[in-house]
C-alpha cells in the first residue's frame, strides 16, 4: 500500500506542473486587443497620397471590424479622400489573430493633419460583439503647400471620378448615333442620285421648245416685243446651261461665246446672234417689231432642234 | 425706236471720236511690249477723269508706260519720287519771298502737270500723301492763301511695290478709295520678255514718241461718254455687285460674310459705272452691257474690299472674293 500512494504522489507531482502550465497557457490565449496605426510617408505635398495601416491584434476566437474610418462623413470632414482600402487577416501565433486594414488616402489642406478617429469592433465566432474600442490615432501627417519650387509636375487636385454612366451604355449610344447618321447619309445619297437621274431624263431641249411655243402664244396675245426678247434670252441661257453644263445664267454673252467655242459647238454663231440681238433689246433700248420677234423665236426653235440633233448624232 | 436710232448715231460718233486712242495705242505699242490691259485701263481712267494705283514689282515698265502715254497724248508729264523726307511743299509748291518788291510769290510744285507719276507713293508719310490726294479729289491746290486750279486733264498714276513694306506708310483705306482703279502689273509672257530683251538691249537711243492727240480730242470723248446709254437693268446690276460686297448673304454667299471685313463704298458704284462707260466707248458702243461691268469689276473693286481675318488666314485675296461675287450675282 505504501507503494501505491508514492506512485500517486509521483503522478500528481508530474501532472500538476502540466495542468498548471496549460491553465496558464489558457489564460494567455485570451490576448488583450492591441491596435497600432502607421502612416507612410509622414510628410507630403498637397494632393499626394499616403498609406495608412491599422493593425489589430486580438485572440484567435475573435474577428476585428473597423468602423467609422472609411465612412464618407467622417473622412469628408477631414482633409482626406479615401482612394482604396484593403483588409487582411492572419494568425501569426497560436491563440492570437491579426487583422490589418490598409487605406490609401489623398491628402488636402496644409500643415499638420490628424488622422480621423475610428472604432475597432471585436466579434466572437457567433457574430456577437464582444468589445468596442474607440480609437483616436496619434499618428498624423504634415502637408506642405505647393509652391513654384515644388511644382515640378501636375498633381491631381481631386482623385479622378468614375463616370456615373456605364461606359458600355456610352459605347452603345455612340454606335447607335453613328448608325443612324450613316443610314440618313445613305438615304440622302440615294435621294440625290434619284433626283439627278430624273432631272437628266428631262430633256432641256424639250423644255425650251415648250417655253418658246408658250412665248409665241403670249406674243400673239399682245406681249410687248422687248419683253419677248428678254424672255427669249432667259430661255436660251437656261437651255445652254442645262444642255452644255455651263453657267450661262450668271455669264455675260461674251463668256457664253467663249465657253461654246471651247466646247466646239457647231453653229454657235446662230446662238450668239440671238443672244446679241436680245442684248441690244435689253441694254441698247432697241425696239423690234412683232414680226422680228416672231422670226427670232423661230430661229431659236431651229437652233435648239439642230443642237439636239447634233448631240444625238454625237 | 427713236432712242435706238439715237444710240446708233452716237455709236458712229464714238467710233469717230475714239480714233485718237488708236493712234496713241500705236505709239505706245512701238515702245511697250505687252501690258495691253494696263494700257487699256489707263485709257479708261483718262477718259473718265479717274486716277490709278499701279501695284507691281520693280522693272515691269510702269514708268515707261506712263511716260510714253503722256508723250503720245501730248500731255505734260511729271514724275515725283516719293521719299520719307518729302514735304507737302515739295509736291504742291510753296510761297517764296522776293526781297526786291518785299512780297511772297507762289512757286508751283511738280503737281502742276497733266499726268503725275507718284512713284512709290507709300514711301512718304501721310501728310504728303494727303496733299496729293486733295489735288486728286478737288483738282485744285492751295499754296498759302491762294488756290490754283490744276490743268485738265489731270491724272495721277501712283505706284507701290507689293513685296517691300519696310519703311513704307501704307495708304489708308479712305485714301485708296479715291483711286478709280487698282491695277496689278504682272510679268510679261515668255515671248514678250524675249521681245523686250531684244528691243531694249541696245545702246541706241529710244524711239521718239509722237504726240498724236489734241486737247479737244479728250474733251470731245468725255462729252460722248456722258451720253452713253445705261439701261436700268445694268444700273441695278452694278449696285447689286457693290451691295454684294457688303451683304454677301443676301445674294446667296453666306460663306463670304466672315471673309469680308468691310465692302466697297458708294464711290465704287460711281467708278464702276464710269469705267464701264469708258470700256463701252473703247468698244465703240453707245450703250453698256454687263460685259463692260464685269471687265472692269476686278480693277475697280479690289482695293475697296478689305478681307477679314478668316480670309487672310485662308490666303483668300480680294480678287477671289470678287470672282465669287461675279459668279453668283445674276447677270440681267
Amino acid at each position: 500500500m505504501t507503494g501505491f500512494p508514492r506512485q500517486l504522489l509521483f503522478l500528481l507531482l508530474v501532472l500538476l506542473p502540466i495542468s498548471f502550465s496549460s491553465a496558464c497557457c489558457g489564460a494567455e490565449r485570451r490576448v488583450r486587443p492591441e491596435i497600432t496605426v502607421r502612416v507612410t510617408p509622414d510628410s507630403v505635398l498637397v494632393g499626394d497620397r499616403i498609406r495608412c495601416t491599422i493593425t489589430v491584434h486580438h485572440s484567435e476566437r475573435e474577428i476585428a471590424v473597423l468602423e467609422g474610418f472609411d465612412r464618407s462623413d467622417t473622412v469628408a470632414e477631414q482633409p482626406f479622400e479615401l482612394i482604396s482600402r484593403k483588409h487582411s487577416s492572419s494568425l501569426p501565433l497560436s491563440g492570437a489573430g491579426k487583422d490589418a486594414f490598409e487605406f490609401e488616402l489623398a491628402v488636402f489642406g496644409t500643415g499638420r493633419q490628424s488622422l480621423p478617429s475610428f472604432t475597432v469592433v471585436l466579434r466572437d465566432t457567433a457574430g456577437k460583439v464582444t468589445k468596442k474600442i474607440p480609437c483616436q490615432p496619434s499618428a498624423s501627417v504634415f502637408v506642405r503647400a505647393l509652391t513654384d519650387s515644388t511644382m515640378h509636375d501636375l498633381r491631381p487636385v481631386k482623385p479622378p471620378l468614375k463616370p456615373s454612366i456605364p461606359s458600355l451604355l456610352i459605347i452603345s449610344v455612340i454606335v447607335w448615333v453613328f448608325g443612324v447618321a450613316g443610314v440618313v447619309l445613305l438615304l440622302l445619297f440615294l435621294l440625290k442620285r434619284t433626283v439627278r437621274n430624273s432631272a437628266e431624263r428631262v430633256d432641256s431641249g424639250q423644255v425650251a421648245q415648250r417655253k418658246l411655243r408658250k412665248l409665241g402664244s403670249s406674243l400673239s396675245a399682245g406681249m410687248p416685243p422687248h419683253e419677248c426678247y428678254e424672255e427669249l434670252s432667259n430661255i436660251m441661257r437656261s437651255f445652254l446651261e442645262n444642255h452644255y453644263r455651263i453657267s450661262a445664267l450668271e455669264a455675260v454673252t461674251q463668256e457664253i461665246e467663249r465657253d461654246l467655242k471651247k466646247l466646239g459647238v457647231a453653229g454657235f454663231e446662230s446662238i450668239m446672234n440671238l443672244l446679241k440681238q436680245a442684248d441690244l433689246v435689253k441694254f441698247a433700248d432697241s425696239r423690234p417689231d412683232v414680226e422680228e420677234s416672231r422670226q427670232s423665236l423661230h430661229k431659236a426653235s431651229e437652233v435648239i432642234r439642230t443642237t439636239r440633233a447634233q448631240k444625238d448624232e454625237g | 425706236m427713236q432712242h435706238a436710232v439715237e444710240l446708233e448715231e452716237l455709236g458712229v460718233q464714238i467710233k469717230e471720236a475714239s480714233r485718237f486712242l488708236e493712234k496713241a495705242g500705236e505709239q505706245l505699242s512701238q515702245r511697250i511690249i505687252g501690258q495691253h490691259e494696263v494700257i487699256r485701263r489707263i485709257f479708261i481712267a483718262m477718259l473718265v477723269n479717274g486716277h490709278i494705283l499701279l501695284e507691281g514689282v520693280p522693272g515691269l515698265a510702269k514708268t515707261l508706260i506712263i511716260r510714253t502715254f503722256a508723250a503720245a497724248m501730248n500731255l505734260k508729264f511729271q514724275r515725283i519720287q516719293f521719299t520719307p523726307d518729302m514735304l507737302p511743299a515739295d509736291l504742291i509748291g510753296t510761297m517764296i519771298y522776293n526781297p526786291k518788291d518785299m512780297e511772297f510769290y507762289p512757286r508751283k510744285g511738280p503737281v502742276f502737270a497733266n499726268v503725275i507719276l507718284a512713284d512709290e507713293i507709300n514711301r512718304s508719310p501721310a501728310k504728303v500723301q494727303s496733299a496729293l490726294l486733295e489735288a486728286m479729289q478737288e483738282h485744285q491746290v492751295t499754296i498759302g492763301s491762294q488756290t490754283f486750279p490744276l490743268q485738265e486733264p489731270f491724272m495721277v498714276l501712283a505706284t507701290q511695290n507689293p513685296i517691300e513694306h519696310e519703311g513704307t506708310y501704307i495708304l489708308p483705306e479712305a485714301q485708296v478709295d479715291r483711286f478709280m482703279m487698282k491695277i496689278l502689273v504682272d510679268y510679261p509672257s515668255y515671248d514678250e520678255e524675249l521681245e523686250i530683251m531684244l528691243q531694249s538691249a541696245t545702246t541706241a537711243s529710244e524711239l521718239p514718241v509722237l504726240p498724236v492727240v489734241q486737247p479737244h480730242d479728250i474733251s470731245r470723248a468725255r462729252a460722248l461718254i456722258d451720253r452713253i446709254y445705261v439701261d436700268p437693268r445694268v444700273q441695278r446690276y452694278i449696285v447689286d455687285l457693290v451691295v454684294a460686297t457688303r451683304k454677301p448673304a443676301q445674294y446667296g454667299m453666306a460663306n463670304l460674310e466672315t471673309m469680308i471685313e468691310y465692302g466697297a463704298s458708294p464711290r465704287a458704284s460711281i467708278f464702276l459705272l464710269l469705267a464701264a462707260k469708258a470700256h463701252a466707248f473703247l468698244q465703240h458702243r453707245a450703250y453698256i452691257t454687263p460685259e463692260d461691268v464685269k471687265a472692269i469689276a476686278y480693277d475697280t473693286l479690289r482695293h475697296r474690299i478689305r478681307p477679314g481675318y478668316e480670309a487672310e488666314a485662308d490666303n483668300i485675296k480680294p480678287d477671289d472674293i470678287i470672282r465669287q461675287i461675279l459668279q453668283h450675282v445674276q447677270v440681267p
